[in-house]
C-alpha cells in the first residue's frame, strides 16, 4: 500500500490547485480551513467478543474497525535476568516458578515497585489489514509499522500489560480497512486504534505477587487499559487532582497526516489535495507523563487556574516523511517548451543542449511540476507549533475523540 | 472535528436480544472474555394451574401434549396468606437452609429462579443437586422458572452493580412479576401471594420499598402452623449481625491462602493437594497422601489442621525439618480432652486449649528423647481447602454441655454434638428444643467453620429416634454411609414386568424371550448358598462327558434380561450399585420382585440365567470354555450345611450328590492351582449374630465357620469371574469393566513386618504375592492357633483395595488382582446384588452376539463415571455391614459380662488395642482403666512394650494373648453405648 493514489487530474487542475493552497491563508477545495478535520462517524464495543473494539467512518468514505484481544502470556525467562536480580542465577534455565515462588519470593514479590514493572515491544502485536493488499506489501507493512512505533515510543503502554515477574498480557491488535483505500488510510487508521484501545478492557487481576494470575469472572469489574479518570475534559478541578496523582499516560497516541504547499500546513487532507502536497508527513503525538506532577505542587496550582482547568501535556512522538502522490504526477508543459505552440524546434535543440533541460525544470508560475526535496525546516517548526499549541489540532482531536462514548 | 456515535438503542430488535459477559479462565491458563446472546421471549409459562394466558403459549411434549403446570391451584396459606402463597427464595435462602426446603410439613409451591439455581450451582454443588432433586419430586411441587429468559423479568445489569446486587434484583424483579401476573388472571384478592424469600437485610429492605412480599426465613417459618420446630433448621447465620459481636475473639486459626496462590504453589511443586483424614485414634492428628511422596503426610494439632474436616479436599504446606514428628503413639480422644468445654464461651475455653496443648508438649518430649532420628516423619500444615466434602453426620448432644434450665425453656441454646464418626470434629449447634433432642440420634450439618471458633458451627435437619432403638440405629448407619434406603419410586416399579409374580418362562420355545437361549433344562442343577438366601444368583452343575472330560456349568440369574440399560430402574441400580446387608436388614439394589423371585434362581421353578461352560480334564484343567444366556430349572436350593452333609454322607448316591462331589474336587485341584499362584488367603475376624426369630432381638454371636462347600462355590465363582473378564476384554479393550488389586506399596508392611520381626523373629517377605503367601504361612505361633489368623487379619489392613475400573484407563498389567494372584478379574456371578455384574452382564451378552451393543456399555466416561460410583458405595456397603455387625454384637453382650481371649493388635503410650476373636470385635484398654490411680507407664516403641508400675503392675507387649473381661457400658457422659473390656490379666 503506497499513498499514491492515482489521482485523475491533469496537470493544469494540479497547478491550480496548488497555487490555491499556497495562498495565505489557503483555499481548501471543501472550504475548509487549514487545520480543520473533516467529520467522521465513531462508535466503540462493536466487537463484543474482544476486549476493545472501535470503528470509524470517514466521510469520504473509508472506514475502519480495529479490534483489541488480549491474551495471558508467560514472560521468558532472560527479561527477567535483566532487570531483576542475580541472586535467582542459579535457576537458568529453569521456570521462573521453580526459584521465586515460596516465603522468601512473596517479601519480593510486596516490593516491586513501579520501576520494576517493565514492559517489552513484543507484548504487542498489530497487524493491519487493508482490502485488495497481501499483507506482506511494504506499504502496509510501512503502516502497521508506524502505528505501533508511536504505541511504543515511551514505553509507557506495554507497561500496562505487566501482569507480574512471571506473566504479562499479549495483546494483539487487528486493524481492518473495510473500505477500499481510497485515500492514505494512516490517520483513519490511527484513530480507529486510539478508540479501540481507549475502550479496551483486561480482566481484574486478582491474584497478588508472582502467583499464577487469576482474574475475576465479573467483567464488569474489568479496568479500562487506560485509566479513565483524566479523559472526561468536562469534569475540571477533581479530575486535575486526580490526575496529578497518576504518573501514567492517561491516552494512547495519534497519528495525524499532515501536508505543506509553500508555506501553508494543511491537515487532514482530501486525497486531491495530497495530489499536490510539497511534503506530506505522519505526525504521531501522545500524551507525556504529566509535567504538572512532575513540577510538584505549586506548579499544579497555576495549571489549574489555566484555560478549562485541563492541560494537556503533549509530545510529538515521531515524524515520519510519507512519499506523497504528488511526485508521480505528470509534470505540465510550459508553454515556451510546447510543440503545439510552435516550439518543436526548441525541444528538439534542448535534447541535444544539456543546460536547455535545466532550464525546462524551472519552476514556471502556473505550469504544474511534481515537487522535489523534504520539508524545510521553517515547516516543520510551524507544524510541531500547530500541532502541540495550547488549544492546538492534537487538542482539539483528543477532545473530539473523547466525545465519543466509550463502551 | 465532529464526532457522532450511532446508538444501540435504535436496533429494532434490540429489545429480546441481551448479552451476558463475562471472564472465564481456563485450566491451561487463558482467560477469555466471554459473550453469550441472550434471546429473550414471552412464551415461558409461570407453572401455576391457576393461570390461563400461560396455558396457550406452554411447550409442548413431542405428543403435542402441553406439559403439565407445577404449581398448584390451591397453595397452602399461612396466617398472613390466607388466600394461598407461592414461595420465590433467593439462593441464600437455599444455601443456609436447604433442610427446611425438604421438610415435608411445609415448604410446597416454590418457584426456583433460574438465576438461583445457577448461583446456588457455583456456590455450592451438593446443595445445587438437592435442589435439583426436590424440583424433580412431584408432590413438593417445585418449579425452574427461567427469569433471565423471560421478556419482562430479565434485567440488564447496571453500571456499577455489582453482580450479586444485580442477581437480587432480578430475584426481586421476577417475585414482582409473578405476583402481578397471577393478580391479572384471578378475582381481586383471591390470587395467592407470591412471596420472596431471603436472608439478606438489604434485599429485604428493598423489596419491601418495591411493595413485594417479602420476609426472612425466621419471619416466614414463624408464620407456619408448627414454625418453632422448624426454626432450628435454620442456620446461625440467619441471625448474624448478634454473633457476630460475640465472637470478635483473637482469631484462632491462620488465615486460608488465596486460591491463586495455592495454585501456583501445587504446580510449583511447593504446596500439595490431596484428600485429608483423620486418624481414627487420635482426632488431632491427620494424613494425607499427596501424588508427590509415597508416604503420607501427617498433620499434626489443631492450628496445622486448620479447619479442615475428614474428606476434604485440601492443600498443605511441608512444615520444616524441625518439626517433623513421629506420628503419635497416644491415643486421644476428643470426648475427653474437650469434655468440659463450654459451646458458649469461646474465649472462656483456655483450660481445654492448654490440655490440648499438653498432650502436644508430652509428643515432643518422646520424639527428642529418641536416639533415632530417621523416625520422625514430615509433617505438613493446612494452608487451603479446595473444596468442602461437608455432608451430613448422624450425632447425638453432648449431655455435658446442655445447662439445666435449658432442658424446660424453649430458649435457643448452644450445645456440641458428637458425631457418630470419630473423626468428625464435635459440632456446635444453636437450637431451641435441646429438652426433646438430648438422648436422641440427630442428623446434623456443618454450615461454616470460621477462624475465630474452635469448633464447626451447624444446624439441627431431624430426629432419628431415641438413642439405641433398633430404628433410630439401623436409620443412623444407613446415613453415616450414604446408603440409599428409601423405597424404590414409582418409575422404578414401573420398570418391572407387569405380570409381577405369576411371571414364568414362556413355555413355547417360539417366544422372543427364547430367542438364542440355551434349554438347560435337563441338566441337574442346583445352589448353594448361606442359610435363608432368598436372593440366589449363581447355581451349578457338572457331569462326565463321554471322553473323561467333565462338563461344569455355572449359571448366573439373568438380570439382564429385566434390567434394560438407561431406563429408570437401571438408573436406581447404578446409583444404589449394591445391596447393602445389615444384620437385620437388607437394602435392596433391585426391587424385590426381581432379586428374590424373577431373577432368583429359585429350585423346582424354569428361570432364564446366564451360563458360563467350561469342559474340564480331570485335572481341572479347562480344555474350552463357552458363554450362552439359556433356561434352566435348578433341582435343589442347598444350604453350605446341608450341601456339606450330603457330601459326607456315603449312603447319599444319586446323581445330584454325585456331581456336587465332583464340582468339590474339581474345586480343590482350582484351590491348589491358585494358591500355588500366589493368591493370598486373607482374613477379617468374621462373626454372626444370632437373632431371636420372634423379637430379632440379638442373642449370641458366633464366628463364622468354614465349610468344603463354601470354597467350592467360591473356587467356580472366581473361574466364571476370571473367563468373563478375559471375554469382555477381547470383545472391548477399551471399555470392559473390570475389577483389579493393585499390588500394596512396600511401605504399607513397613510397620508389620517390623513389628513381627522384633517380636517373633519372623521376616516378612512383601516383594510378590507369592512371597507374601508364603511368609504369611510361616507365620505360625505352635502355642497359638489364632496368631497367623491375626497376622492376616493385620496384614489385610495394609492392603490397597480392589477397584472396579474400565480397562482402557489401565495398561494391562495393572489389570493384577493382587490377592487372587490372577491377571484379569471381573465381577459377573452377583447381578442381583451388584450393579458392576450387571453391565459385565451386558458386555458378555454384546461380545457373545446375543444382543447389540448398548452405548451405556460401550462409552468409557459413562463406566468411567459408574466404576467410580460403585466403589464407593461397594466400600460404604462393607463398613455399613460392619458397623451394623458391631451394633449388634454390642446389643447381644447387654448386661452380659463374660471372659474372653483376646490378642494385643496394637500398643500406644498410654493404652493398647486388644482383638477378641470370640466376638471379632476390637477395644481400648487405657492405663487409666487398669487401675486408680492411673499406673505410671513406660512404653518402648522399640520393642512394643508397655511396662507400667505403680498402682498395678503389668507388662504388655504387642500379639501379646490376654485374658479380658467384655461387658457393655454405657457412657453416661455421651449417651454411647460400647463393648467396655477390662484387662483380667496380662
Amino acid at each position: 500500500m503506497s499513498s499514491t493514489q492515482h489521482v485523475l487530474l491533469s496537470p493544469a487542475e494540479l497547478a491550480y490547485l496548488h497555487a490555491s493552497l499556497s495562498l495565505t491563508p489557503p483555499i481548501r477545495p471543501d472550504g475548509r480551513s487549514p487545520s480543520q478535520f473533516r467529520p467522521l462517524v465513531a462508535e466503540t464495543g462493536i466487537l463484543p467478543g474482544t476486549n476493545g473494539s472501535a470503528r470509524i467512518c470517514f466521510a469520504d468514505g473509508t472506514e475502519a474497525i480495529v479490534g483489541v484481544k488480549a491474551e495471558v502470556e508467560r514472560t521468558r525467562l532472560a527479561h527477567d535476568f535483566d532487570h531483576n536480580t542475580f541472586a535467582a542465577g542459579s535457576r537458568l534455565e529453569g521456570d521462573f516458578v521453580e526459584g521465586s515462588y515460596a516465603a522468601d519470593a512473596q517479601v519480593d514479590a510486596e516490593n516491586v515497585n513501579e520501576e520494576q514493572r517493565v514492559g517489552d515491544d513484543d507484548w504487542v502485536e498489530l497487524t493491519v489489514e487493508i482490502p485488495g493488499y497481501r499483507d506482506d506489501d511494504p506499504g502496509t507493512v510501512f503502516l502497521a509499522r508506524m502505528l505501533g512505533e508511536a504505541l511504543l515510543a515511551d514505553g509507557e503502554f506495554a507497561r500496562k500489560l505487566w501482569i507480574n515477574r512471571r506473566f504479562h498480557w499479549k495483546l494483539f491488535l487487528d486493524v481492518i480497512l473495510i473500505s477500499p483505500p481510497l485515500s492514505y488510510p494512516l490517520p483513519l487508521l490511527s484513530l480507529t486504534t486510539h478508540l479501540a484501545l481507549l475502550s479496551t478492557r483486561l480482566p481484574r487481576l486478582k491474584s497478588e505477587g508472582d502467583e499464577d494470575p487469576f482474574f475475576d469472572d465479573d467483567w464488569a469489574a474489568a479496568p479500562f487499559i487506560y485509566s479513565r479518570n483524566s479523559s472526561n475534559s468536562s469534569s475540571s478541578s477533581s479530575s486535575t487532582t486526580k490526575d496529578g496523582k497518576t504518573s501514567t499516560t492517561s491516552r494512547p497516541p495519534i497519528s495525524l497526516l499532515v501536508m505543506a504547499v509553500g508555506n501553508n500546513i494543511i491537515f487532514d487532507p482530501s486525497k486531491e489535495e495530497l495530489a499536490v502536497a510539497d511534503v506530506a508527513l505522519a505526525v504521531s503525538v501522545g500524551e507525556a507523563p504529566s509535567a504538572a506532577a512532575a513540577r510538584g505542587k505549586d506548579a499544579m496550582d497555576v495549571d489549574t487556574t489555566t484555560q478549562d482547568g485541563l492541560q494537556r501535556n503533549l509530545q510529538i512522538l515521531s515524524v515520519r516523511t510519507i512519499d506523497p502522490p504528488s511526485r508521480l504526477t505528470p509534470p505540465g508543459v510550459p508553454n515556451a517548451t510546447n510543440s503545439a505552440y510552435g516550439a518543436a524546434a526548441v525541444v528538439a535543440s534542448a535534447q541535444k543542449q544539456p543546460e536547455a533541460r535545466a532550464a525546462e525544470s524551472e519552476a514556471v508560475e502556473g505550469v504544474w511540476k511534481a515537487p522535489r526535496g523534504g520539508a524545510r525546516a521553517r515547516v516543520m517548526a510551524a507544524l510541531v507549533l500547530e500541532v502541540l499549541g495550547r488549544g492546538g489540532v492534537a487538542d482539539e482531536v483528543m477532545d473530539a475523540l473523547d466525545g465519543v462514548d466509550l463502551v | 472535528m465532529a464526532s457522532i456515535k450511532r446508538s444501540l438503542e435504535s436496533d429494532p430488535f434490540a429489545a429480546n436480544i441481551a448479552s451476558k459477559v463475562y471472564v472465564r479462565s481456563t485450566k491451561s491458563g487463558k482467560v477469555q472474555k466471554i459473550v453469550r446472546e441472550v434471546y429473550l421471549r414471552q412464551d415461558i409459562p409461570c407453572s401455576s394451574k391457576l393461570c390461563r394466558a400461560c396455558l396457550k403459549t406452554a411447550p409442548k411434549d413431542a405428543a403435542g401434549r402441553p406439559i403439565p403446570f407445577v404449581l398448584s391451584d390451591r397453595p397452602a396459606g399461612t396466617s398472613q396468606f390466607p388466600q394461598g402463597h407461592y414461595l420465590v427464595p433467593d439462593t441464600n435462602a437455599f444455601l443456609n437452609a436447604m433442610d427446611l426446603f425438604e421438610q415435608s410439613s411445609a415448604f410446597y409451591d416454590v418457584v426456583v429462579l433460574q438465576i438461583v439455581l445457577e448461583e446456588l450451582r457455583n456456590r455450592s454443588l451438593p446443595l445445587y443437586n438437592r435442589l435439583v432433586g426436590l424440583t424433580k419430586s412431584e408432590d413438593k411441587r417445585f418449579y425452574v422458572f427461567f427469569n433471565e429468559f423471560r421478556l419482562e423479568t430479565y434485567i440488564a445489569r447496571d453500571d456499577g452493580e455489582t453482580v450479586n446486587d444485580r442477581n437480587d434484583r432480578a430475584v426481586r424483579k421476577a417475585t414482582k412479576w409473578y405476583g402481578e401476573h397471577l393478580a391479572r388472571s384471578q378475582p381481586k384478592g383471591q390470587a395467592p401471594a407470591v412471596v420472596m424469600l431471603s436472608n439478606d437485610r438489604d434485599n429485604l429492605r428493598k423489596a419491601k420499598l418495591d411493595g413485594i412480599p417479602a420476609f426472612s426465613l425466621v419471619e416466614y417459618v414463624k408464620q407456619l402452623k408448627d414454625g418453632e420446630s422448624l426454626l432450628d433448621m435454620i442456620p446461625e447465620s440467619e441471625d448474624g449481625e448478634l454473633s457476630k459481636d460475640k465472637r470478635l475473639g483473637e482469631p484462632i486459626y491462620p488465615e486460608y491462602f488465596t486460591v491463586s496462590k495455592m495454585m501456583t504453589g501445587v504446580k510449583a511443586g511447593l504446596l500439595h493437594q490431596g484428600i485429608f483424614s483423620v486418624s481414627p485414634y487420635n482426632y488431632l492428628e491427620g494424613s494425607i497422601r499427596v501424588p508427590a511422596f509415597p508416604k503420607a503426610l501427617v498433620i499434626l494439632g489443631r492450628e496445622n489442621i486448620n479447619r479442615a474436616v475428614d474428606g476434604d479436599v485440601v492443600v498443605v504446606e511441608v512444615l520444616p525439618k524441625d518439626q517433623w514428628k513421629e506420628p503419635s503413639t497416644q491415643v486421644i480422644e476428643e470426648d475427653n480432652i474437650t469434655k468440659n468445654e463450654n459451646p458458649d464461651a469461646e474465649a472462656g475455653d483456655d483450660f481445654v486449649a492448654g490440655k490440648e496443648r499438653k498432650a502436644l508438649q508430652e509428643e515432643v518430649k518422646r520424639t527428642h528423647s529418641k536416639t533415632t532420628e530417621g523416625h520422625a516423619q514430615p509433617t505438613a500444615k493446612v494452608v487451603g481447602v479446595i473444596k468442602r466434602n461437608w455432608r451430613q453426620y448422624v450425632g447425638h448432644i453432648d449431655q455435658s454441655s446442655v445447662s439445666q434450665s435449658a432442658q424446660q425453656g424453649r430458649k435457643q441454646e448452644s450445645v456440641f454434638v458428637i458425631p457418630m464418626d470419630k473423626k468428625i470434629p464435635k459440632i456446635r449447634l444453636r437450637t431451641r428444643q435441646v429438652g426433646e433432642l438430648v438422648g436422641k440420634r440427630i442428623l446434623v450439618t456443618i454450615d461454616s467453620w470460621d477462624r475465630g471458633s474452635r469448633h464447626p458451627t451447624g444446624h439441627f435437619v431431624r430426629s432419628l429416634g431415641e438413642l439405641e432403638t433398633k430404628a433410630a440405629e439401623t436409620e443412623a448407619l444407613l446415613l453415616e454411609y450414604d446408603v440409599q434406603y428409601r423405597p424404590f419410586p414409582k418409575t422404578v416399579l414401573d420398570c418391572l414386568p407387569k405380570e409381577g409374580h405369576d411371571w414364568k418362562v414362556p413355555e413355547s420355545t417360539d417366544d422372543p424371550g427364547w430367542r438364542d437361549r440355551e434349554d438347560l433344562r435337563n441338566l441337574l442343577i442346583c445352589s448353594i448358598d448361606p442359610i435363608g438366601c432368598q436372593d440366589i444368583d449363581d447355581a451349578l452343575h457338572a457331569r462326565p462327558l463321554p471322553n473323561g472330560n467333565i462338563e461344569v456349568g455355572v449359571h448366573i440369574a439373568d438380570v439382564s434380561h429385566f434390567v434394560k440399560p438407561s431406563n429408570a430402574m437401571d438408573a436406581e441400580a447404578s446409583i444404589r450399585a449394591t445391596t447393602v446387608y445389615l444384620v437385620d436388614k437388607r437394602i435392596d439394589m433391585l426391587p424385590m420382585l426381581l432379586g428374590t423371585d424373577l431373577c432368583s434362581l429359585k429350585p423346582y421353578v424354569e428361570r432364564y440365567a446366564f451360563s458360563v461352560i467350561w469342559e474340564m480334564n480331570p485335572n481341572a484343567d479347562i480344555v474350552n470354555a463357552r458363554f450362552t444366556k439359556s433356561v434352566i430349572k435348578s433341582r435343589e436350593a442347598f444350604s453350605y450345611e446341608q450341601a456339606q452333609l450330603r457330601v459326607n454322607d456315603a449312603s447319599q448316591q444319586d446323581e445330584l450328590t454325585r456331581s456336587i462331589r465332583t464340582l468339590l474336587a474339581l474345586s480343590k485341584k482350582l484351590k491348589h492351582k491358585r494358591m500355588d499362584a500366589g493368591a493370598l488367603s486373607l482374613s477379617s475376624p468374621e462373626v454372626k449374630v444370632q437373632m431371636e426369630s420372634e423379637t430379632s432381638d440379638p442373642i449370641d454371636v458366633k464366628i463364622k465357620e468354614l465349610l468344603d462347600t463354601m470354597s467350592l462355590v467360591e473356587e467356580f465363582m472366581l473361574l466364571a469371574n476370571t473367563s468373563v473378564a478375559a471375554k469382555i476384554y477381547d470383545a472391548f479393550p477399551q471399555t470392559a469393566i473390570l475389577r483389579r488389586h493393585a499390588a500394596p506399596p512396600k511401605t504399607n508392611f513397613d510397620e508389620l513386618s517390623n513389628q513381627l520381626r522384633v517380636k517373633k523373629g519372623v521376616e516378612l517377605s512383601v516383594e510378590s504375592s507369592r512371597a507374601l503367601a508364603d511368609s504369611l504361612d510361616a507365620c505360625v505361633d505352635p502355642k497359638e492357633p489364632f496368631f497367623n489368623t491375626l497376622i492376616r487379619i493385620m496384614a489385610t489392613r495394609c492392603m490397597m483395595s480392589a477397584e472396579y475400573f474400565c480397562s482402557g484407563t489401565q495398561s494391562y498389567p495393572e489389570f493384577r488382582h493382587y490377592g487372587l494372584a490372577s491377571e484379569i478379574y471381573t465381577h459377573f456371578t452377583s447381578p442381583i446384588r451388584r450393579y458392576a455384574d450387571l453391565v459385565a452382564h451386558r458386555q458378555l451378552a454384546a461380545a457373545i452376539e446375543y444382543e447389540i451393543v448398548d452405548p451405556s456399555v460401550r462409552s468409557r466416561g459413562r463406566l468411567e463415571a459408574v466404576c467410580k460410583n460403585i466403589n464407593v458405595r461397594h466400600r460404604n456397603a462393607q463398613l455399613a455391614g460392619r458397623a451394623s455387625i458391631a451394633y449388634y454384637v454390642g446389643q447381644a453382650l447387654r448386661g452380659k459380662a463374660t471372659e474372653e481371649d483376646g490378642f494385643v493388635m496394637k500398643i500406644f503410650s498410654n493404652g493398647f488395642v486388644v482383638l477378641v476373636p470370640r466376638f471379632g470385635i476390637e477395644g481400648l484398654i487405657r492405663l487409666r482403666d487398669l487401675a486408680d490411680p492411673e499406673p505410671v507407664a513406660t512404653y518402648d516403641a522399640e520393642t512394643y512394650t508397655l511396662t507400667t508400675t505403680g498402682s498395678r503392675e503389668i507388662t504388655v507387649e504387642l500379639f501379646q494373648k490376654v485374658r479380658v473381661k467384655v461387658t457393655d457400658q454405657k457412657d453416661e457422659t455421651t449417651g454411647k453405648r460400647g463393648v467396655k473390656m477390662e484387662l483380667v490379666r496380662a
